[in-house]
């Protein structure tokens, strides 16, 4: 027997988990060698979750106008303006910008994460020409797809989370001594976070899986996938406007149905996903 | 220069010399309307190189994808090892070694880890990739390049390295893609070396896709040729030019290249088979010595200098061209 025909007994589920490691830790560091990924995967964050609610904290800090703020509640839901309604005039302003209305904008990191890691691992395997290599290697379909998906997923889920840790000592330090105690993590953030943010991760890799089978450069993946953003920003420009301010349970659901869409997509992306397919259109 | 064996102590993996390893009956398949690979029946038996010769679009990229269970076939079958490579590609693909016409090597790792990666998905253990890739690494003559990404490296280079990575798990059956294209000279004869070696002493199974003529004739032990897909002929390179190269080859010095009025006057003796121009004359084909009399005569006698002449056996490269040139019923006999 030679050292080809040694039989491999390493799969849980049916999923060798030792080939799909292998092929998340070569693209991770890959990845992270590449500039032209790694910058606006860390830029986008950083000016959001960072930069963006110093700049709106330090202004909400210095408005002088609670009437305002008073009107925008009245058209909020009962259920979302109780809360910021019974805190101090003071308080309410940061607590709505930093603890609602961004919210929203937070969805756009593991959205765009996954779909510039995606368009990276599924469309840039072919630019590169290393895809039919490992068309040629012994992994099988599921399994290359499963690792294809973790490379896009797992860094959205962690980027956004570290991102939103960011952004909770930011909130909370530009909100010190007007705000009495924490601002973040309040219970909608909460759902964002640990709830509509994978989904909104998968969601994207679910779309770019779609597109990047159709495309050949990375560049015309994302280009492609860049709508999947225009949700966000409308969902942004109705949160702002009060149109879209939900309360928990609605949070709750709305991610449950992203969940879905995302579930799906990711289900037909990976029937779709065979040698014969990728090497057809390679 | 590539020295040593890439297989490191491990006994050679072929006992079976001679028994056929890959078959395929009637195997095709289209892309769309294009069809690339068509009725393909093919026997390769083990320790044997097999060249599939053909221009690009030929089908031999295909036809390694199919035999390799990349590609599923749209008609015929395919056994490889006695396994259909489409229901049991994993198992296939585990005991063969593929070199595809570009390197496929991502430019952002460095040696070391595109061949530890390739190490990993081969089920070797960290400690078992490491050093069988510091042994390819050694062999192939880039240990002091290990840890530069690959992106800097020439195409020489890059292929060295693909040939390394395609050899690390000892594969029983090699697929080489062009293995050549793109090497200089000195690094194109350490390869093609390096192939015989693999059948001749290690027992291993080459098939090589190529569209060079004089790397398939030197190192295979048979060629296939194939063209739009389809096979036109196979054998051992001297049977397939005895029995497709119809008459005898010879070239006409005339001091520069032939004119019309001399083509015309050759191709007007009888027994001239075929005439082509050339930079310095003509290249054609007689029937026999007194064919050959004839033409010369008929040349000096319309006041053609001629400067001298030759005739020659048969080489791959006429057997080739003249295959391109002719209708593919033609030599249908010679592929069954």
């Amino acid at each position: 027997m030679t050292l080809a025909q040694t039989p491999r007994n390493h799969q849980v589920f049916g999923i060798d988990w030792p080939v799909v490691r292998a092929v998340v830790a070569r693209d991770l560091r890959a990845i992270r060698r590449s500039k032209a990924v790694i910058i606006p995967m860390l830029l986008v964050p950083f000016l959001l979750l960072v930069v963006l609610p110093l700049l709106v904290g330090i202004a909400a800090r210095r408005a002088s106008s609670p009437t305002s703020t008073i009107s925008f509640l009245d058209s909020l839901p009962a259920a979302l303006a109780g809360p910021i309604a019974s805190l101090p005039p003071d308080e309410q302003l940061l607590t709505l910008v930093l603890g609602y209305l961004l919210a929203p904008l937070f969805l756009i990191v593991p959205l765009m994460v996954s779909a510039v890691l995606a368009a990276d691992a599924f469309a840039g395997e072919k630019e590169r020409h290393t895809m039919e290599t490992l068309l040629h290697l012994p992994i099988a379909d599921r399994d290359l797809f499963i690792a294809k998906f973790l490379t896009g997923f797992l860094p959205a889920v962690a980027i956004s989370w570290i991102g939103f840790t960011a952004f909770a000592v930011v909130a909370n330090a530009v909100s010190w001594g007007i705000v009495d105690g924490l601002i973040v993590p309040n219970g909608l953030w909460l759902v964002v976070i640990f709830w509509v943010a994978p989904a909104v991760a998968t969601l994207g890799l679910g779309i770019m899986v779609r597109v990047s089978a159709r495309s050949r450069t990375t560049q015309e993946a994302n280009q492609l996938g860049g709508a999947v953003i225009l949700p966000l920003i409308f969902l942004a420009v109705g949160q702002a406007t009060g149109l879209l301010l939900v309360d928990l349970a609605v949070a709750f659901a709305a991610g449950a149905a992203v969940w879905m869409v995302a579930l799906f997509l990711v289900w037909r992306g990976a029937s779709k996903f065979t040698r014969d397919r990728i090497a057809g259109n390679a | 220069m590539i020295a040593g064996t890439p297989f490191d102590g491990v006994s050679p993996a072929v006992d079976r010399e001679g028994e056929v390893v890959i078959t395929t009956r009637d195997l095709s398949r289209s892309f769309d309307d294009r069809v690339a690979v068509d009725a393909l029946d093919l026997d390769v038996h083990a320790g044997e190189v097999l060249a599939l010769l053909g221009p690009n679009g030929a089908g031999k990229t295909t036809t390694v994808r199919l035999l390799n269970g990349v590609l599923a076939p749209d008609r015929g079958e395919t056994r490889v090892f006695g396994m259909d490579p489409n229901t049991d590609g994993i198992e296939v693909r585990r005991r063969t070694g593929v070199l595809t016409e570009t390197a496929g090597l991502d430019g952002r790792l460095t040696a070391r880890e595109n061949l530890e990666f390739t190490a990993r998905m081969r089920g070797l253990s960290k400690a078992e990739s490491r050093r069988r890739v510091d042994l390819q690494l050694d062999r192939f003559e880039m240990h002091d390049m290990a840890e530069y990404r690959t992106a800097g490296f020439s195409t020489g280079q890059r292929k060295r390295l693909a040939m390394a990575r395609a050899l690390l798990h000892d594969p029983e059956i090699l697929f080489l893609d062009e293995p050549t294209s793109g090497l200089d000279p000195a690094a194109t004869r350490d390869v093609t070396d390096l192939i015989g070696s693999l059948a001749r002493e290690h027992g291993r199974t080459v098939l090589l896709a190529t569209h060079f003529l004089g790397e398939a004739g030197r190192i295979a032990d048979r060629m296939a040729v194939l063209d739009h897909g389809r096979l036109r002929a196979i054998g051992r390179p001297d049977d397939l030019a005895a029995e497709l190269w119809n008459g005898v080859p010879a070239d006409i010095d005339l001091g520069g290249p032939a004119t019309s009025e001399a083509i015309a006057i050759v191709a007007s003796v009888e027994g001239v088979m075929r005439q082509e121009a050339r930079a310095t004359g003509l290249t054609i084909s007689v029937r026999d010595r007194t064919t050959m009399a004839r033409v010369l005569t008929a040349l000096t006698s319309t006041g053609h200098a001629v400067y001298g002449a030759s005739m020659r056996r048969a080489s791959m490269e006429d057997v080739y061209f003249a295959l391109e040139d002719s209708p593919m019923e033609s030599f249908e006999q010679v592929a069954r």
